[in-house]
């Protein structure tokens, strides 16, 4: 799949030194890996922006050059190199639509068994949700959530996987969260503290699944002694 | 604002090729402003980093005098209740040696998020922006 790197890198080398583009990608985070077919509109506006910055400050030769044939560049979908612009609000519909089936079908999973995987997980987490249409707010929350359940992962199972799944229906678009581990579960009684508020662990503030569950449109726990811990939940947002 | 000095702490950063994912390799300086200690946090705050913070804080705490420390949050864009634990700590121990933290900076959607996990910062002050704590630690003189 031609990712928007692929396609912006195309354009941009010769022109800007390979670290300068690396940096500009860099800031980009999780959007520079996503295949320029399932850039949302929403998302390309963000692209362009943060290109139009950087241009600026490091093109040499016209800025609005470069950017205007990285625009065309990402709104070449299938990568043929001739400008697909179908032209007109038929287009635009298509291309909604190709994007709404694309957006049903993203699933990503990240193992966590470090720190750094932490940050990395909800950076992932907070471009997914932005890229799916849900607001900068709830895009906070979602990322907030998934560091809340990765450093779980890490603090108390060592390791396990966080994985995001973004759907979409007529009331709009979701994102599932499904944050698995196969480390000590929980104990019933700890489980009780732990929805009390009354819970208080040694490393942290002992209220991180308690501050997922009240962050969440839908939240489930499944866990015990011995079996490990599951948590799925879903962000939801609006029309 | 006239005199200023900052210190590093941690280990690493003298081969400067300090990268986003060496985070542990990062160094957070704490800068003085008068009698203020300022640290701006722009990296990930893991268990480490936030103890080496949190102690090296407490040293320049005593020797500077300092009545106020700040912690700039406005670049970190995401506070979980981890982190909202470590900036408690530090506001209680800054506030058992005689001094005040305030946290400065944080973004419209972190302080609607911290809200709705219903997670307290409860032991430090906050203000908009540097200016404004700056402003208010003074008025303690």
């Amino acid at each position: 799949m031609r990712t928007v790197e692929d396609a912006v890198g195309a354009v941009l080398s010769g022109a800007i030194s390979a670290i300068t583009q690396r940096s500009i990608f860099n800031r980009l985070g999780g959007l520079a890996r996503t295949p320029v077919g399932q850039l949302g509109p929403v998302e390309r506006q963000t692209v362009l922006k943060e290109l139009e910055s950087s241009l600026r400050l490091f093109a040499r030769g016209s800025s609005a050059e470069l950017l205007a044939a990285c625009e065309r560049a990402l709104s070449d979908v299938a990568g043929t190199g001739t400008a697909a612009s179908s032209g007109g609000g038929a287009g635009v519909g298509g291309g909604g639509a190709a994007a709404a089936a694309s957006k049903a079908t993203i699933h990503k999973t990240f193992a966590v068994d470090q720190e750094k995987d932490i940050a990395t997980a909800r950076l992932e987490a907070w471009s997914e949700a932005v890229r799916i249409g849900l607001s900068k707010f709830t895009a906070v929350k979602v990322a907030t959530a998934v560091s809340e359940l990765a450093r779980n992962i890490v603090f108390y199972a060592g390791k396990g996987t966080v994985e995001l799944r973004a759907t979409e229906d007529e009331r709009g678009p979701s994102l599932h969260i499904v944050a698995t581990d196969k480390g000590p579960g929980i104990e019933p009684r700890k489980l009780e503290e732990i929805w009390a508020g009354t819970y208080k662990s040694q490393r942290g503030m002992g209220k991180g699944l308690l501050a997922v569950k009240k962050l969440v449109t839908d939240f489930h726990l499944d866990t015990g002694p011995g079996k490990g811990t599951t948590v799925t939940c879903i962000f939801r947002g609006e029309r | 604002m006239k005199r200023s000095t900052a210190v590093s702490m941690g280990s690493g950063g003298s081969d400067g090729s300090v990268g986003r994912s060496r985070a542990a390799d990062q160094n957070l300086a704490i800068i003085q402003i008068r009698n203020c200690l300022l640290v701006s946090i722009q990296t990930e705050l893991h268990d480490r980093l936030a103890l080496d913070l949190q102690e090296s804080l407490m040293e320049r705490v005593r020797i500077a005098d300092a009545i106020g420390v700040i912690l700039d949050v406005s670049a970190v864009e995401v506070i979980d209740s981890y982190i909202t634990r470590i900036l408690n700590d530090i506001g209680k121990s800054v506030r058992f040696m005689g001094a005040e933290c305030y946290i400065v900076g944080i973004r419209p959607a972190v302080a609607m998020t911290l809200i709705e996990m219903g997670v307290e910062l409860d032991s430090v002050h906050t203000a908009l922006n540097l200016d404004l704590a700056l402003e208010r630690l003074e008025l303690l003189q």
